[in-house]
């Protein structure tokens, strides 16, 4: 929207302090992905820009779209953070068993590793 | 308001920096979670353009990028795990 519609002060230093604390998590979480050792704790990184990094973003945009009044926008902005908090545990989980089973284990020795007995035990 | 646009190109470098560990990682496991990655900040950087340029359509269009990440990264650690 150019400057057709005004918002207030409160509501712009709401909605800015929103994105940039989401854009800081965003940041560590790409300089965690990029710099960390091995697969698993690069994954751990990942999950902190698909948490918080995304949901700052998304609520400030939310806050915005509900402050000039476009409520479709809105609703959309809703059903993708909904969206996007069910399914990351679900991929973040399938892509942690696919690591393991494709035989990448941490650099250091680990210490516990209760999956691997259960499937020995089986 | 700029800074709903400033913040956009902002996640989309943060994007393009994560295409260098797509490039680089070492396994197939590396790059399918640097891949999704860089689906969930297209799709942030593509919902605050939407929002500033008031237009619906990028909005679908990000709903639309997410379901397919998700998708597809479901897919690929099936494909690594050996069940597909």
């Amino acid at each position: 929207m150019m400057d057709a519609v005004s918002i207030s002060l409160a509501a712009r230093i709401i909605i800015d302090v929103l994105m940039a604390i989401g854009f800081i998590f965003a940041l560590a979480g790409v300089v965690g992905l990029l710099r960390m050792p091995d697969a698993f704790c690069r994954m751990q990184s990942s999950t902190n820009v698909a948490t918080l990094g995304m949901l700052g973003a998304m609520i400030a945009a939310l806050i915005y779209s509900i402050c000039i009044g476009a409520a479709g926008m809105a609703i959309k902005l809703g059903c993708l953070c909904v969206f996007f908090i069910i399914t990351n545990p679900i991929s973040s989980h399938a892509i942690a068993k696919a690591a393991y089973k494709f035989g990448i284990r941490p650099k250091d020795k680990m210490v516990c590793d209760d999956y691997g007995e259960d499937q020995e035990n089986d | 308001m700029i800074e709903l646009m400033l913040f956009a190109i902002g996640y989309a470098v943060l994007a393009m920096l994560v295409c260098i560990r797509l490039v680089k990682g070492p396994s197939g496991v590396d790059r399918a979670v640097a891949s999704d990655c860089v689906d969930t900040l297209t799709t942030v950087s593509l919902a605050l353009f939407a929002v500033f340029s008031g237009r619906s359509i990028y909005l679908d269009i990000s709903m639309t990028l997410a379901v397919l990440g998700f998708l597809g990264t479901v897919i690929i650690s099936r494909y690594l795990e050996g069940k597909l």
